[in-house]
């Protein structure tokens, strides 16, 4: 049944089918749940009774072993989409979400693509033709070339002399590349053909493209992006900024909004240059136009992402708008109903993204089984979580575990919600990064909002080191629960213990020592 | 039992006394020397998973799952791992100079070969796991003994890649 909110739309519908898996195949499908939608999971074998596939009012198994069978299988998906009776297709982030053939194989199919046109897609997806285009367009770009790389030439001396006339440092950067893969910088020349071969290897094996781009790597700028929001009708908003400059090679660490680096004059001209971005590729739906901000406030084009971020939360925390409620809307058809006067900024926002990996062997990803995850709760904290107590983390997938998103009235009130989240967050079975977080949120550098993206890439992480426990707490308590016999029955068992003498069921010891008035 | 703590190889025993269900550490022998503690009393809460920790009068929340010979404990905000280890058992995560693989994953590269003398932090292998790449380094500086794997291997968590002597 088609929700009353979209009856008067121009493509209503009212099942939508999730092509993705994870937080943020949860996060659409609960969106749509609330939205009065039906929801559609798909799923590949170690998914199977996963978290996205139980916020599913349907899930759909996909067959085979690889990623290419099943989350990137576009006929597949859009099989299940059809045989569920979903009109609509939303793509998340990743796997399919920037795929222009995807987009109008789902088109062709006759049903509904909540993603910009594949057109848009198809030129910012291309960083080299989406550098021509905001040129034309007039949004600043950094100084770089493009390498096309055909076969067997001598790439490697087309690479070097290009990367001469743009001057060390420089970013190597695979044309399909993204989320930190394909992506290398390159700090002296003799580095060159390493760092390219590793960027070319990591973009073929993610995305299957091997084309080159070389650009000037900034020192000491920050990372800042805009979302942007467009509807069919030619409506164009910006929802502020959102700033990532906290990364790890490359992948985003801690992201939060508003930056603290950007000033009124800054954010305005910033929105208006991403809004002009979008117009140029006559974008509809969610985006994010990137930007590297140097920290003499000039601000440059990085790339455009044609699909929800991850990091969207920390802009629906400060501006109160369900980004992917938006996305529905504007699919369906509908204006958006917001004018650029009717975002605000209200109060400060954080996001840490919960890696199982280990920061102490340079963040390795960690495998295991999550014997425990009791995620924090309170006024202004927010989970958005692909997993639960019992899953396993496998190395199918993204280690990425969970997003957990604060709000406060001000930075510093944030800061210290985010620390007293994460230190609520129990997650235990798996080496996560929640240790290192907090040190990152607790630290002088992050407090002060002075953090550039060759921040924690400059830094020994020992400096992020959590301090040393107390080993006679640790081992006390490990012997006390062996010897408690909390590793027979699991966390389970106080309840099933019937005392033989006095019948009470529970523990023993509590029987022993409580005391009736 | 003896137990480690995370990446640490030193050992410990805690001796717990009981009274009443609240158990007391009484000695705490670091290896094989008595060490100094906080006076620490743990007692169950009726929450299976949850123990009731007194350190020196305060009170405390831990919370502990059972992985394999490891407890997982969850206390003052943060998350630790104690390893069990049957007493005088060899200690697994001791350098006996073989470098094994941190995780599941494909060699991309080999940068070594038999008798070739390496340098401390010098790359001896590149391999893919979750999509990333990973360089096994040499913790020390010495003799490349074997390599055990050639580019495209798909190897194990924990497989022996290099023995490296002195």
């Amino acid at each position: 049944m088609i929700p009353d909110w979209m009856t008067s739309a121009p493509r209503p519908f009212d099942t939508v089918l999730v092509a993705n898996r994870g937080e943020i195949a949860v996060r659409v499908l609960r969106a749509a749940k609330e939205s009065g939608l039906r929801g559609v999971a798909v799923y590949s074998d170690p998914d199977e009774g996963s978290l996205h596939v139980e916020n599913a009012d349907q899930a759909v198994h996909l067959p085979g072993t690889t990623l290419a069978d099943t989350y990137l299988n576009g006929d597949a998906i859009i099989e299940a989409a059809r045989s569920t009776g979903a009109q609509a297709i939303h793509p998340g982030f990743g796997f399919l979400s920037e795929r222009a053939d995807f987009a109008n194989a789902v088109k062709s199919a006759g049903l509904i693509w909540i993603g910009p046109p594949a057109a848009a897609i198809d030129t910012m997806g291309d960083k080299i033709s989406a550098r021509r285009c905001m040129i034309e367009s007039g949004v600043p770009v950094i100084p770089g070339e493009e390498i096309s790389i055909g076969g067997d030439s001598d790439h490697l001396g087309v690479l070097a002399s290009a990367a001469a006339r743009v001057g060390y440092p420089l970013l190597l950067k695979a044309s399909a590349g993204g989320g930190g893969k394909g992506m290398r910088s390159v700090h002296e020349p003799k580095m060159l053909r390493t760092e390219y071969e590793a960027a070319a290897r990591e973009a073929t094996a993610a995305f299957g493209d091997g084309t080159v781009y070389v650009e000037r790597l900034l020192k000491g700028a920050r990372h800042v992006e805009i979302q942007v929001l467009a509807d069919s009708q030619g409506n164009c908003i910006h929802l502020n900024e959102r700033d990532c400059s906290l990364q790890r090679r490359h992948q985003k660490v801690i992201e939060e909004a508003p930056s603290p680096a950007v000033t009124p004059t800054i954010r305005e001209a910033m929105g208006e240059a991403a809004v002009q971005a979008a117009k140029a590729v006559d974008y509809e739906g969610a985006g994010t136009v990137e930007f590297l901000l140097s920290d003499r406030g000039e601000f440059f084009f990085l790339e455009m992402n044609t699909r929800l971020q991850v990091e969207h939360p920390v802009t629906e925390m400060i501006t109160g708008i369900d980004i992917v409620q938006k996305q529905f809307e504007v699919a369906a058809g509908l204006p958006l109903g917001l004018s650029q006067s009717d975002i605000g900024i209200t109060g400060h926002s954080m996001e840490a993204r919960i890696y199982a990996e280990d920061p102490s062997k340079g963040f390795l990803p960690a495998i295991g089984d999550l014997a425990m995850w009791r995620a924090p709760a309170g006024p202004g904290i927010r989970v958005d979580t692909g997993v639960r107590e019992g899953d396993a983390v496998t190395v199918d997938f993204d280690p990425m575990l969970a997003k957990l998103i604060v709000h406060a009235p001000t930075r510093t009130a944030a800061a210290r919600r985010l620390d007293n989240a994460l230190s609520d967050l129990r997650a235990l079975g798996v080496i996560t990064n929640i240790g290192f977080l907090r040190q990152m949120t607790t630290h002088p550098d992050f407090i002060s909002g002075g953090i550039t993206t060759d921040y924690l890439d400059s830094r020994d992480i020992s400096d992020f080191a959590e301090p040393d426990p107390d080993p006679a707490i640790l081992v006390a308590i490990a012997a006390a629960a062996s010897r408690f016999g909390l590793d027979r029955a699991g966390s389970g068992s106080s309840e099933s213990f019937v005392d033989e003498h006095t019948g009470h069921s529970g523990d023993p010891f509590r029987t022993l020592t409580r005391s009736f008035p | 039992m003896e137990w480690s703590i995370g990446e640490s190889g030193v050992r410990y025993i805690a001796k717990l006394s009981d009274s009443e269900g609240t158990l007391s550490l009484t000695e705490l022998t670091r290896d094989g020397h008595e060490a100094p503690h906080s006076e620490i009393g743990i007692t169950r809460d009726s929450q299976g998973a949850r123990l009731l920790v007194d350190i020196d009068g305060s009170a405390h929340i831990a919370h502990v799952a059972k992985v394999g010979d490891d407890w997982w404990i969850h206390i003052n905000g943060r998350i630790h791992v104690v390893h069990g280890h049957e007493p005088g058992s060899a200690d697994s995560t001791a350098g006996e100079g073989g470098l094994t693989a941190p995780m599941p994953g494909t060699i991309l590269e080999v940068h070594a070969k038999a008798g070739q003398r390496v340098r401390e932090g010098q790359t001896l292998l590149v391999m893919e796991a979750m999509k990333m790449e990973h360089r096994i380094q040499a913790p020390k500086a010495g003799e490349v003994l074997s390599v055990n794997f050639a580019e495209g291997d798909r190897v194990d968590m924990g497989a022996t890649l290099v023995e490296l002597g002195d």
